[in-house]
């Protein structure tokens, strides 16, 4: 079987373990209500966990889209404080434009500063949550101020199966991680994105324009980072200067659990998406698990990072000894 | 009708000449030969022609019209592209998208069906057998080496460069290869095939260039060649800055043996003795290995196989403590890398390998001690700075070297390694230090000295052992030692009793 295939699957097996191990922990877990809860929760953070493979993908890391959520979430919100009847495609549309401006920041520095990603988008994550600050000069967005389809917008229904029911918003984050899995194995450009990940030297070499490639991934990781700020504003109505942070965590913990290599070069979204379920679900389920206390939320995503980061190591260490051997 | 020509191509890095006023023309569907020493110019040749530099001076024709290569993908388009010893592959990509990764004329969305046919059909052309589905990471370096020519070949590349392709390569890969080169020409692509090994030239070439100093000596129809004519151009250089030494000097009782040496996929068969103030000299080409062999008697890569003897007795050595507990030191060829703390002041630098001796109350270090002794140097060696407080960073490369030479003499060896001692130094300097070394042995130390540079080999060894992919080629006495006979041996051909 391809590897590939066989870490999709573990990780699926992983997912339906941990969903059954807490429904013998937490009564009513098995519920419809339980399942809107982690799915509505889980959308918000798909689209940066999407946006975070394809900068990984690249060899590079965006630390800075928790940020990147807070100042697109407060933005969009104060907006549409003063417009309120901007239609809501546009609203979205804007929230991603945003989201791709402040991306773009950290494109040029990477790209063609030359600065390593990790000290860039540290840098942005910091100066984005002060500019926030300075901006919003310590308001708040309240749901009073925002129009009501935005404010119905995470209660509205896509559709129900089996009696649960499927959100918008749920609908919204999955269709970006599709979209985009589909430009990742389909598009001809994206094979570079993988080829700059892959071996940057080799890209040179190849003709590839490198800057350009890892340029554009972060434009694009700002602008699914921008959507995921849309969607956290639907889903909270009140934001503060402190909306989104902590986020990066999750968006790099979903990632690496979902199998894309830090290494850069390899990952898909199909282990994106159910990396980022998993992290979100044992995320939930924590909060109403009465044995653990909530605090050591963080500290689980800090070892499942770590635990994913070792087995895809040390398997690929095996993986190449066995590749030896048959040579 | 030529495919692709230089004229009077000349380029220059900072005040040195790498090529000057170089000519050359390829012929449509014929496999050119280019061959020069270490240095020669060919990497600057080769970065030209693939756009990665552009000349100072003269001119770039495809196909008889002139034209600016401004990077490697511009040369591709214009039908010219490179691989090198080491290939350069995509690990987590398939083999046919490694080949088709450069295309642009393709449309933006991916056909894999078709993608993987076209990649079967060119990886047939090549008359090889291997699984376009399958991911680069496993791939053979020979493997990874037909991936990219068959990238060059989706390019439709008229002129492809081959650097030192067979390098790495077992005797049957180079086969394949060969036949590969022969399977392009037969569909009419030049081939530019660059190589140490003069028996492969002979067997593939139609026309071989040789250049030398940067110049083009000469570009001849194989038939009209002769081995020895061919190291005859490639070395027949006057040597003006350095007296040959003639004889060897007196010596004492061996002091380091090599027995068989070797270590396992790296280098085998190194048998040579040092004596006590005797200069033996490791010449060879780039990547004959000669500097693996110094890394293995100073315990970096140990060796596997063979005997290291010192004073006649078998040792072991393992790490770098166990050479230096042996009296051994090695002064590597990489200052920055393995040689020098560039932001430590030079007494720090020099005291680093015998920090023990300066050990006083406590386990303190005498700082006094320090600095004396390595003022002591400072004068010896004549090392040009105000004091040794002086940041190591900021002196010049020939006082980096003796900085880095001082330390190791404080270590009081009797088994002295130079890696190429004079490398990227000035010529003044290089004096210096040929002196010290003559003056070190003329003490008694063992010394070995590895380097590129004939001349210097010539002006330092009692004896030459010519290195070649990793074995010995031969070991040859100072009186016998001619430029012609060394360069010979290590390009595969020895040329007994030639001037």
């Amino acid at each position: 079987m391809h590897p590939q295939t066989l870490r999709i699957l573990a990780l699926a097996v992983a997912l339906l373990a941990t969903v059954l191990f807490f429904s013998t922990q937490i009564d009513g877990y098995l519920s419809a209500r339980m399942f809107t809860r982690i799915t509505t929760s889980a959308a918000v953070i798909l689209p940066l966990a999407v946006a975070q493979a394809i900068v990984v993908i690249t060899r590079n890391i965006d630390l800075s889209v928790g940020s990147i959520v807070g100042v697109v979430a407060y933005m969009t919100g104060d907006i549409l404080g003063q417009f309120p009847d901007l239609p809501p495609v546009l609203v979205c549309v804007m929230a991603m434009g945003i989201g791709a401006g402040l991306g773009a920041i950290n494109g040029v520095l990477v790209a063609w500063g030359r600065v390593p990603s990790i000290i860039v988008t540290l840098g942005t994550l910091a100066l984005l949550r002060s500019f926030l600050v300075e901006y919003s000069d310590a308001r708040t967005i309240t749901t009073a101020s925002l129009p009501a389809w935005l404010v119905d917008l995470p209660q509205a229904n896509a559709f129900s199966v089996f009696g649960l029911d499927v959100r918008v918003t749920v609908v919204l984050a999955l269709a970006s991680a599709v979209v985009m899995g589909l430009c990742l194995s389909r598009l001809r450009a994206a094979r570079r994105v993988f080829a700059v990940g892959s071996n940057p030297d080799a890209a040179v070499m190849a003709g590839i324009n490198a800057g350009q490639v890892v340029f554009w991934s972060f434009v694009l990781s700002g602008a699914l980072a921008g959507l995921s700020g849309f969607l956290f504003l639907a889903k909270f109505g009140n934001i503060t200067v402190v909306a989104g942070m902590g986020m990066e965590l999750k968006s790099v913990a979903a990632v690496v659990v979902g199998g894309v290599s830090v290494l850069g070069g390899s990952g898909s979204m199909v282990g994106v998406v159910i990396g980022t379920l998993l992290v979100d679900t044992i995320d939930n389920s924590l909060t109403r698990w009465e044995l653990v206390s909530e605090f050591w939320r963080d500290a689980l995503l800090g070892f499942l990072i770590m635990a994913a980061v070792t087995v895809d190591t040390v398997m690929s260490r095996q993986l190449g000894r066995l590749a030896r051997k048959e040579t | 009708m030529t495919v692709l020509s230089l004229q009077h191509v000349s380029k220059s890095f900072a005040a040195t000449a790498a090529l000057k006023d170089m000519s050359l023309a390829i012929e449509p569907g014929e496999i050119h030969a280019i061959v020069g020493e270490n240095g020669a110019g060919k990497s600057t040749l080769i970065k030209i022609m693939t756009g990665v530099h552009q000349p100072d001076r003269g001119d770039i024709l495809v196909g008889g019209a002139p034209v600016v290569l401004r990077g490697t993908q511009d040369a591709q388009s214009h039908g010219i592209a490179a691989i090198y010893q080491e290939p350069m592959v995509f690990p987590d990509l398939d083999v046919a998208e490694n080949i088709f990764i450069s295309n642009r004329n393709e449309g933006a969305v991916m056909n894999w069906r078709r993608m993987y046919a076209q990649a079967d059909q060119i990886v047939a052309q090549l008359g090889v057998k291997l699984d376009v589905r399958r991911a680069a990471s496993g791939l053979t370096l020979a493997e990874q080496q037909t991936v990219e020519i068959a990238r060059a070949l989706s390019l439709n590349v008229k002129v492809l460069i081959m650097d030192e392709p067979t390098a790495s390569l077992s005797a049957h890969e180079v086969a394949r290869l060969l036949t590969i080169a022969r399977a392009l020409k037969a569909q009419g692509v030049s081939v530019i095939y660059i190589s140490h090994r003069l028996d492969e030239i002979f067997q593939i070439a139609d026309r071989v260039t040789v250049i030398r100093d940067g110049s083009h000596i000469s570009t001849r129809p194989i038939a009209e060649v002769t081995p020895d004519g061919l190291v005859h151009d490639m070395v027949g250089r006057a040597i003006d800055s350095f007296a040959v030494k003639t004889e060897a000097s007196p010596h004492g009782a061996p002091v380091l043996e090599l027995q068989g040496l070797g270590r396992a996929g790296v280098f085998r068969g190194i048998h040579a003795t040092v004596h006590a103030g005797e200069v033996l000299c490791f010449a060879g080409l780039v990547g004959a290995r000669r500097t693996d062999v110094a890394l293995a008697v100073f315990g970096i890569a140990p060796a596997t196989e063979g005997t290291i003897r010192i004073d006649g007795a078998p040792v072991t050595i393992r790490t770098p403590a166990e050479a230096m507990g042996h009296q051994i030191a090695y002064v590597s060829e990489d200052r920055r890398k393995m040689g020098l703390a560039m932001s430590l002041p030079i007494f720090a630098n020099i005291s680093l390998a015998s920090l023990r001796k300066l050990m006083g109350l406590l386990g303190l270090i005498d700082r006094k001690a320090e600095l004396a002794m390595a003022e002591t140097y400072r004068k010896q060696l004549a090392i040009k700075a105000a004091d040794t407080g002086v940041e190591v960073g900021k002196l010049s490369g020939g006082n980096q070297q003796k900085v880095m030479l001082a330390k190791w003499l404080e270590t009081k060896p009797r088994i002295l390694i130079f890696d190429e001692p004079t490398r990227g130094i000035d010529v003044g300097a290089k004096a210096e230090v040929h002196n010290i070394i003559r003056t070190l042995a003329g003490q008694g130390v063992a010394v070995i000295v590895i380097s590129s540079d004939l001349p210097e080999v010539l002006a330092l060894a009692d004896r030459v052992l010519v290195m070649r992919e990793g074995t010995q080629a031969g070991i040859l006495p100072i009186a016998e030692a001619t430029q012609e006979r060394v360069i010979g041996l290590a390009a595969g051909h020895d040329i007994k009793g030639a001037a």
